[in-house]
């Protein structure tokens, strides 16, 4: 048996009130403790709402923001991920999630894929991330992070599982649209969502734990209803559609082992035939020769 | 997904459009608290025509703050069908909320004239045709609900429903005026389908939709379509994308097809916020885009 308790903060932030979800997550944070909690997640924009547009300036801190350490502390002796406006040294504003562990800001994913279609806007107000890393964690696995739409992206938790992640952790604001009533639950997102996370479970063999937020921004609805996959596909736990809550889900990470043992789709991957058939496809599309193409850009700094 | 109770279905419900209501009911819901609270405000009213569109409104806002916090306000004209002002009181008494009836007719009347004598409009008013009346009516009743809305301490709720914005069915600063709308984006036969779910009096669901602004106006006569052909052909243009072959491949009717995204596109500028002339560094609806409420923005 490895043992871990994971606590979804389904919140409702409120859209750019920076104090008020610094004490939200700092109310949550205790409550997770009481509750013997070891992983606590939060959704995207946890601390600032979502809908922000030129509001995102006026709420990011850098990642050594000392209200950003303030609940490193108040997470110490558990793992917890916070999501907020990052500002980087050059003044980029990322939306970002950081692994809280042991007093400190121990690792901070930024959004890879920035949705710029239909009702999202983010390209015009954020910089896209451009690293992808795994993290080990105080819980004694890799812990594999994305935000909301960097998840519908299959490379991504591809990449993520071939890293090492064992727990893939996605943080999201996903609003809530298409009610037709064919849906599964009554909401085309929700439906789409746990196809994804079901699949993305089964196919790397890893735990998902989805969190969504809930309440409104602007005209936007956020639907909620955070889950936790098993590595085998199965949910184990499925919070209610638009209510707020704070929810315990109790796993066993033995459960990785036994998967993979039984069903080892990761040890059959073959990264090194999907790298070269990506450098003949990406050669093809600049109509360049493979060599050029495969040149392998500057390792791209985190400022 | 049934169309309501009983053997005789109480309207025709195109499949594609069907719904899952408890979470429409919720969405919406959570949507009205939202709108109140983050503007500072914990009450709402809205104009209650005794039709199924404001009916629903007034179902949803009695959810979602109370019936004592909400008010409805009926403003008949004088021509206005009584069974109008009957159903709206029907609502009313259902739920049990505070209601404000105001005659619009001396509003409407001192512009126009009455009786051959005439109005504050002039001889350019007299002759004004019921478009023009039923306009200054439908904008008339905004005053009056903006008017009541300090008495009240509340916000107005809009009670325009997707099918009448998309074809421009509406008075731009009339009916269309509003704090927030929650079933803006409601085709008119999801509205019957919620109507149904809430609870709204059979009567008002089953009778012929009309804006009641002369006597026997029905919006399907006006409009020349029934809302299930209009709601479908909308559904299908604008939410899924069809063009105007894959429309015909479908079995649209051609004519139909060419008068409604005509209507869409002549009614474009009445469901977006007038442009304003770019000439500084920072433009409102341009380059200074902030959310509608966001902290300090409450009353």
């Amino acid at each position: 048996m490895q043992p871990l308790r994971i606590a979804l903060a389904q919140l409702a932030p409120r859209l750019g009130v920076l104090d008020d979800n610094l004490a939200t997550h700092r109310q949550t944070l205790a409550a997770a403790r009481s509750g013997g909690a070891g992983l606590v997640v939060f959704p995207e924009l946890g601390l600032t709402g979502y809908q922000l547009q030129d509001l995102a300036a006026e709420v990011a801190m850098r990642a050594d923001d000392p209200r950003l350490l303030g609940l490193a502390a108040d997470a110490d002796g558990m793992s917890a991920i916070v999501s907020f406006v990052e500002e980087a040294a050059d003044h980029r504003l990322f939306i970002s999630a950081a692994l809280l562990e042991d007093g400190e800001v121990r690792f901070i994913h930024r959004k890879l894929f920035l949705p710029t279609y239909g009702l999202f806007d983010e390209r015009r107000f954020f910089a896209a991330g451009d690293r992808l890393r795994t993290v080990e964690s105080r819980l004694g696995v890799r812990l594999g992070i994305g935000i909301c739409e960097d998840f519908w992206h299959l490379a991504v938790p591809e990449t993520l599982a071939l890293d090492g992640a064992q727990i893939l952790i996605n943080v999201s604001s996903s609003p809530g649209r298409d009610l037709a009533a064919i849906n599964e639950v009554g909401l085309g997102t929700a439906a789409s969502w746990r196809t994804l996370m079901r699949t993305y479970a089964q196919l790397t063999t890893s735990f998902v734990v989805f969190c969504n937020r809930v309440g409104v921004d602007e005209t936007i609805s956020f639907w909620g209803g955070s889950e936790v996959i098993s590595p085998s596909g199965e949910a184990r736990f499925t919070a209610p559609l638009f209510d707020e809550g704070l929810h315990f889900v109790d796993v066993d990470l033995g459960d990785v082992r036994r998967e993979r043992i039984g069903l080892p789709l990761l040890r059959d991957e073959r990264p090194e035939l999907h790298l070269r058939e990506l450098r003949r496809i990406l050669a093809d599309r600049a109509d360049m020769t493979i060599e050029a193409a495969s040149e392998a850009p500057d390792e791209p700094e985190q400022p | 997904m049934g169309a309501g109770a009983g053997p005789q279905p109480l309207f025709e419900l195109p499949p594609e459009l069907a719904i899952d209501t408890d979470v429409a009911q919720r969405v919406m819901v959570g949507f009205i608290r939202n709108q109140l609270r983050q503007a500072g405000f914990s009450r709402g009213l809205l104009g209650l025509s005794g039709g199924i569109d404001s009916a629903l409104v007034a179902f949803l806002v009695a959810e979602a703050v109370g019936r004592e916090s909400m008010l409805c306000v009926l403003m008949p004209y004088r021509t206005s069908s009584p069974e109008s002002v009957d159903h709206a009181r029907l609502v009313v008494d259902e739920l049990g909320c505070a209601s404000d009836l105001v005659e619009i007719s001396e509003v409407v009347d001192g512009y126009y004239g009455r009786d051959g004598e005439l109005g504050a409009g002039g001889a350019a008013a007299r002759e004004a045709s019921q478009l023009r009346r039923g306009n200054f009516m439908a904008r008339a009743r905004m005053c009056v609900l903006y008017d009541r809305s300090v008495l009240w301490g509340g916000l107005v709720v809009g009670t325009g429903n997707k099918t009448e914005s998309l074809i421009g069915y509406s008075t731009v600063f009339g009916d269309s005026a509003c704090a927030f709308n929650p079933i803006g984006d409601l085709y008119k036969s999801q509205v019957r389908q919620m109507a149904v779910a809430v609870g709204v009096p059979e009567e008002i669901i089953r009778k012929a939709p009309s804006a009641d602004l002369w006597p026997g106006q029905t919006d399907e006569i006006e409009a020349g379509f029934t809302y299930p052909e209009l709601d479908r052909l909308l559904f299908w243009m604008i939410d899924k994308r069809r063009t105007d072959e894959e429309l015909l491949a479908m079995g649209f009717p051609a004519a139909a097809v060419a008068r409604v995204k005509r209507l869409v596109a002549v009614s474009e500028f009445k469901r977006q916020v007038p442009p304003v002339a770019k000439l500084g560094p920072r433009t409102t609806g341009v380059d200074y885009l902030y959310p509608r409420r966001r902290p300090g923005s409450a009353r």
